[in-house]
């Protein structure tokens, strides 16, 4: 049951007002569900890509470390702590926005990763090793940045479900309910003002034919 | 309406456009930039011949009618029937100016095109 709304003046002007508003919220409503329906496949979707990504993380971490751990064999922990003291890495990162379904989320894209060796100090101090332990790394921060994104988009959405479904609740339980109800009260009293009208009249009528009764 | 569809793009742009371009971007009706993926626009580009590059109007808009179960993307034809028979793996055609998708198709085209498309939320006009 919705809670009546309060009329001011119960007019015909008024109804009209009240079942334009009904249409317009009705329309609405359809609106809201589908962009909730839209939001929830596109979270789904999100949650499944998100632990494909993860998986793809955790893998990645593996071989990552595993072959740091081959290299630190090979080269020694105080040898590759030099040479990875003195290189770099350059990241470029893209960050931008992208919309999906209203709802701005962070997007990034990773431009470019310069070759790590060629940064390195000592060339000749590096091993095939130490290479396939930084392309792991490499190969790591890639997922990761994805993941972030991922995980981003996915707090997003679920903060924009939440705030469809209450207006979508709003709207379902409160607004056209609400209106419906004002809407049937408003034209049960204009109904009962036509009978009272009628009754009224048909007493009238009554009273003058008496009058003309006595009359004669 | 108006406020269901602020992330509208003001003007869309050519394929062939954005692809010339650092960061490929359209500004939106509420005035944030919407950007597309390079690698996106490159999957685009390697389904399509340059002619088509310069008809593709992206990001390509899909309208979500309610009532109705179904996704329809309006199109003179063309380069986005191409593009979304390679993507789904089936044959696509275009009706009255109008392609129609179904849910499941929507998950594997979004999927895939994940900026280069938009929805956009319309009433039938029957209510």
């Amino acid at each position: 049951m919705g809670t009546k709304i309060v009329v001011t003046r119960p007019t015909k002007i008024e109804l009209a007002r009240l079942k334009r508003r009904y249409r317009i919220a009705t329309r609405i409503q359809k609106i809201v569900k589908d962009r909730l329906s839209i939001l929830i496949m596109e979270f789904l979707q999100t949650v499944k890509e998100c632990a494909e990504v993860k998986e793809r993380l955790l893998a990645d971490f593996t071989e990552a470390y595993s072959a740091l751990s081959i290299a630190t064999g090979y080269h020694g922990h105080v040898a590759l702590e030099r040479e990875l003291m003195t290189s770099e890495m350059t990241v470029k990162l893209n960050a931008g926005t992208r919309n999906v379904a209203g709802v701005r989320i962070q997007m990034f894209e990773i431009e470019r990763i310069d070759p790590v060796m060629a940064r390195m100090k000592n060339p000749a101090d590096t091993s095939s090793v130490l290479d396939h332990s930084i392309e792991r790394s490499r190969k790591s921060l890639e997922t990761m940045i994805q993941l972030a994104e991922l995980e981003n988009s996915l707090e997003l959405l679920g903060a924009e479900i939440n705030k469809v479904k209450r207006i979508n609740n709003a709207l379902e339980y409160i607004v056209i309910p609400g209106l419906n109800e004002t809407i049937k009260y408003l034209t049960m009293k204009f109904e009962e003002r036509d009978r009272e009208e009628v009754a009224r009249l048909k007493y009238v009528k009554l009273l003058i034919e008496k009058r003309e009764a006595i009359a004669y | 309406m108006k406020v269901m569809n602020a992330h509208m793009p003001r003007r869309r742009r050519t394929l062939f456009d954005l692809q010339q371009e650092t960061h490929p971007h359209v500004m939106c009706n509420d005035g944030n930039a919407h950007y597309f993926r390079k690698d996106e626009l490159e999957k685009l580009a390697s389904l399509l011949s340059e002619d088509e590059q310069r008809v593709l109007l992206l990001p390509i808009i899909m309208e979500v009618t309610s009532s109705k179960g179904e996704i329809i993307i309006r199109t003179k034809g063309g380069p986005e029937e191409k593009v979304f028979a390679a993507i789904l793996g089936m044959p696509v055609t275009c009706r009255q100016q109008q392609i129609t998708l179904f849910r499941p198709q929507l998950t594997v085209l979004r999927k895939t095109l994940k900026t280069t498309t938009q929805y956009m939320f319309t009433v039938s006009r029957d209510g």
